[in-house]
């Protein structure tokens, strides 16, 4: 499988080379187009796995590509404005912000992490995926993508957050943005993820929620 | 304070070096990342020796601010107690340009302001009642002392030097330097002008200085939203 990112920062989009027989499982609407000879298959994987998917602010059905007899192509795209990059499971593999998915190979196994009460306040994009298994996760951003090494401690505000690496040498803690509760909600960050330990957070530079809560309330209320 | 703007025009960052006891103030949600040596701590976005009369009309401007352009009241200070990094970026897609001030005022655009240094003082201006009749905005966020600005857009950020005079439609302003006289008026060909031209309001800025302005206008954004909602 190998997978370039055309159209990058603002308008990326994904275009996947399949061998024979190989497959590759995409977020509910991210296809713009496949070769004829590419099989779709819509799978919710399971009623509890479907069920956590919905909660976690991602789609309840999953599609699976498959090329068919010969070599195929399949053609994605996320729905915001932003970059996507290609991170490689096999050496440890990643959390995902479950907002931040648009595919995987059929090879890399995914499971929801319901992370607590902390991070249900987090907002709907907050619900960490496990990618663990061989192959590689496709994830995409709102605005530009960019990889930040932690050495140390790092606070990244968790609207922020795409991916990180699972390999146990980071550790992350979701924590209120500011000394007191009062002071975090005043700040308007709210929540952060502090990480500690070595290894590499990809971080999208646009917050979606902020985004769709400033020009949100400047739309008139919905009639009726 | 070092700093690096990255990943502009659309999606751009600020990235700034702090030293040991350096305070940088951010508008309201606007940290990305921060090393755990930086301490955050919200405040009234109101200047610090205001005074309580000075609070409360703060506080009163912020209100009618929070009404009118669904701003944030509050700004964040953060302190570095050793060298430290902080990552900021707006909200909009848009540029972030940087400005040092010596010892003077620049008029902001609420929204536009992103992060100032410790030398800079923040206070809220009334635009005159004319301001009451655009949509953009009626105060103007008034920036002076001495220390670096850090001011945002929606789009791209085109300074222009004015010599003499220059009309700018009052959806584009960033910001204005306060050698610049400015009068709100109406872009001419009367009530159709107004009503008709799509322009609404128009700054006439007299005089020498710098106007910044944005290659997008937030309030187009939302009529054109609006007319696509069920």
């Amino acid at each position: 499988m190998n997978i370039d990112v055309l159209y990058r920062p603002a308008h990326s989009m994904a275009r996947v080379e399949l061998s024979p027989g190989e497959a590759i499982e995409a977020e509910a609407g991210a296809m713009m187009g496949t070769t004829t000879n590419v099989e779709m298959t819509t799978s919710v994987g399971g009623i509890k796995k479907g069920l956590k998917r919905l909660f976690g602010g991602e789609t309840l059905f999953r599609n699976t590509f498959r090329a068919v007899g010969s070599s195929g192509e399949v053609l994605l795209a996320p729905s915001l404005c932003g970059d996507m990059t290609v991170l490689d499971v096999s050496s440890g593999g990643w959390f995902l912000q479950s907002g931040a998915y648009v595919a995987s190979s059929d090879t890399v196994d995914l499971n929801t992490k319901v992370g607590g009460f902390k991070s249900f306040f987090a907002g709907p994009g907050f619900f960490i995926l496990n990618a663990t298994g061989q192959g590689s996760v496709l994830v995409g951003a709102f605005g530009a993508l960019e990889e930040v090494k932690v050495d140390g401690e790092l606070i990244i505000d968790t609207g922020h957050i795409v991916a990180w690496k699972a390999d146990g040498k980071l550790e992350y803690k979701v924590e209120k943005a500011a000394r007191t509760w009062w002071k975090s909600l005043l700040s308007g960050e709210v929540l952060a993820c502090r990480f500690t330990g070595q290894g590499s957070v990809w971080i999208q530079t646009r917050n979606p929620s902020s985004y769709g809560r400033k020009v949100g309330l400047m739309l008139p209320p919905k009639k009726g | 304070m070092q700093h690096a703007v990255k990943h502009g025009p659309s999606f751009s960052t600020l990235t700034v070096q702090l030293a040991a006891g350096e305070t940088i103030t951010a508008e309201s949600d606007a940290m990305i990342t921060r090393t755990a040596d930086v301490s955050i701590e919200p405040r009234l976005n109101a200047s610090r020796s205001g005074g309580v009369w000075g609070t409360i009309k703060a506080l009163f401007i912020a209100l009618i601010r929070k009404i009118f352009g669904g701003e944030t009241m509050f700004v964040n200070d953060f302190t570095a107690s050793q060298a430290a990094e902080i990552r900021l970026a707006p909200v909009m897609s848009g540029h972030i340009v940087h400005r040092r001030l010596e010892n003077e005022r620049i008029l902001l655009q609420p929204g536009s302001y992103l992060a100032s240094g410790a030398g800079l003082s923040m206070r809220l201006q009334w635009a005159g009642l004319r301001g009451l009749l655009s949509k953009e905005g009626i105060v103007f966020v008034e920036i002076s002392g001495t220390g670096d600005l850090f001011m945002t857009a929606y789009g791209g950020i085109q300074p222009i030097e004015v010599d003499g005079s220059f009309v700018v439609d009052n959806g584009h302003i960033v910001a204005f330097e306060t050698g610049l006289d400015f009068k709100i008026t109406t872009p001419g060909g009367g009530m159709l002008g107004f009503f008709g031209s799509g322009e609404g309001l128009v700054c006439n800025f007299t005089g020498k200085g710098t106007v910044w302005i944005q290659s997008r206008n937030t309030g187009a954004l939302v009529d054109w939203i609006t007319r696509l909602l069920p």
